[in-house]
């Protein structure tokens, strides 16, 4: 097994590990802080694949996002009742299970046909690759998706000003219980 | 890592020394900070053990490894000792990809009957393309660390410290983002060496088709960004939480924040990571707009060629002269805004929390913006209307 193989795989079992134990852990502080390394094994996949910039992106804007989470799951949840939602009642649990049934034979489902979809991946030279990737991404990015990425920018705007706006209508910081 | 024994070794090594160098100078620095602050207020400061209370350092390192190692009764026993070694790491790993000299270059020898070589070695843990991008990253991992502390301590003061740091850290980090947007721009790379590279020489740059040289100030960025240099160096002392910015810790109200509960060589991690902030963003500040390690007023090939003449006469030993006059270079700008660090938090009041918000997001985001815009339109001009 070579090196890369080895920091690819043990990468790809952290990513894994932590991302099962997002949707594992009772305690919603500890899904937190797993989905945080899920994010940063993933960065670390990248670049390993040498692109360093959206590694880096990863980390920044992810990391960043879900350290928001956290806050979230610290300041509005009861972690005490949160645990027993979790964990209580049997009717509940079973269906949670069937969920995950379902889900897990969804994503079964489209890994399957997905491949098969697939075209022959072009062979990459790594050693071909620029140094620098992120020049060439941000020309394509600016150049021929312009739209979807302007178009992106105006729906992340229109979600966070439909949140405030949700928020202000049932009385803000203010609202009586 | 490098292509063959002897490179893997040095480049090992040298992540080993910048590791040990960051580490080192944290009793350095809190000694300049305890006699600074005395002097700023008037008094002697610890000036018993040792010349100049040099060694109340080591007393204290003593002092500390011999506390009592204790856990609180509803503290999460994983998080409360994760959190201080977790202190370290983000900020060790991004000032190994802060450039500290001009590369050392080793011409090809021979040794143990075998050809090795030619080798260039950066000064630095690791050359990154993507430089800025990977410190900011990196050290927005930080933050994790306060959140880990403060729920892990199983304390109220410790949660809402690392609440507020949280809240403050994210808060700013718009800002300092926002704030390098024109430095890149303006040098039109993530690269941190070739940054410094690109602020060589007197000042130089071409306006509207003329070549403007001004041969007394040197081509820093500073007299390119000033707007940004006020705002980045501002949004770092928010990001590494000292005054005037240390609402986290608050000791009137909250003992001390995040750390509270932590004694003896737990409570130096935090320490010590505070300080990597302190030199990460010293170390930022003086690549982006202080020249990096550039002597001001010499190219580092003017500085090499008279090296070379007049110093050594072998190129290992020219390339070694040059780098350690960089190193020098890079050190003594470096140690400047680390005392200017100091100097702030012993001169100015905290901030109320309100306070703190609006200027995060009501002045300093919006005026960000206003210099990358500026910027833009600034550059577009210069290059394109001649």
């Amino acid at each position: 097994m070579t090196a890369d193989a080895f920091i690819f795989w043990f990468l790809s079992l952290v990513a894994v590990m932590s991302g099962l134990s997002v949707v594992m852990m009772a305690n919603p502080i500890y899904s937190a802080l797993s989905l945080a390394m899920t994010m940063v094994s993933l960065a670390a996949l990248f670049a390993t694949m040498g692109a360093y910039f959206i590694a880096g992106v990863q980390v920044i804007v992810y990391a960043g996002a879900v350290m928001v989470l956290f806050v979230i799951v610290l300041m509005l949840f009861d972690l005490r009742e949160e645990t027993k939602a979790f964990t209580r009642g049997q009717i509940s649990g079973a269906i949670k299970l069937a969920m995950v049934g379902f889900l897990a034979g969804l994503v079964v489902f489209v890994l399957t046909q997905g491949v098969k979809l697939m075209a022959a991946p072009d062979v990459v030279d790594a050693a071909k690759l620029p140094e620098d990737s992120s020049k060439a991404l941000g020309l394509i990015l600016f150049n021929r998706h312009v739209f979807g990425f302007e178009a992106l920018g105006v729906l992340l705007l229109v979600v966070a000003v439909g949140t405030v706006a949700l928020a202000r209508s049932k009385g803000g910081t203010h609202a009586k219980q | 890592m490098g292509q063959d024994i002897f490179e893997i070794t040095i480049n090992a090594v040298k992540l080993i020394v910048i590791f040990l160098l960051m580490v080192q100078a944290v009793p350095i620095l809190a000694w300049v900070e305890r006699r600074g602050s005395a002097f700023i207020q008037n008094r002697l400061g610890p000036n018993r053990v040792g010349p100049l209370g040099l060694m109340q350092l080591l007393a204290d390192a003593v002092k500390f490894l011999n506390k009592e190692d204790f856990l609180p009764r509803k503290a999460v026993r994983m998080l409360f000792y994760t959190a201080p070694v977790y202190a370290l790491i983000p900020g060790v790993i991004a000032y190994c990809a802060i450039p500290l000299g001009t590369p050392l270059q080793i011409e090809a020898f021979e040794m143990a009957g075998k050809m090795w070589g030619p080798y260039t070695f950066a000064m630095q843990g690791y050359e990154i393309g993507v430089g800025i991008v990977f410190i900011l990253g990196v050290s927005s991992l930080a933050a994790y660390t306060i959140l880990m502390a403060g729920w892990g301590s199983g304390n109220k003061y410790s949660l809402m410290g690392a609440l507020r740091a949280s809240a403050q850290i994210i808060s700013y980090e718009l800002a300092l983002g926002l704030s390098i947007v024109g430095v890149i721009m303006l040098y039109g790379t993530f690269n941190l060496t070739d940054m410094v590279l690109a602020q060589q020489g007197p000042m130089t740059f071409g306006f509207m088709g003329n070549q403007v040289v001004v041969p007394w100030l040197p081509n820093w960025g500073l007299f390119y960004q000033p707007l940004g240099f006020i705002l980045f160096f501002a949004a770092t002392f928010a990001e590494s939480i000292r005054l005037p910015f240390d609402l986290a810790e608050g000791e009137a109200e909250l003992v001390a924040g995040f750390h509270t509960e932590y004694g003896g060589f737990k409570m130096l991690m935090f320490f010590i990571g505070e300080y990597a902030h302190m030199m990460i963003a010293a170390g930022l500040v003086t690549t982006f707009f202080f020249g990096g390690y550039l002597v001001p007023g010499f190219t580092p090939a003017e500085i090499r060629e008279f090296v070379a003449q007049n110093i050594a006469s072998t190129p290992n030993g020219a390339s070694a002269v040059t780098s350690v006059i960089h190193l020098l270079a890079y050190f003594v700008k470096f140690a400047f805004f680390l005392w200017f660090f100091i100097h702030v938090r012993w001169t100015l009041p905290r901030f109320r929390y309100d306070q703190l918000m609006d200027l995060g997001w009501k002045t300093m985001l919006p005026w960000a913006l206003f210099n990358t815009i500026l910027t833009a339109v600034v550059i577009y001009v210069a290059h394109n209307f001649a």
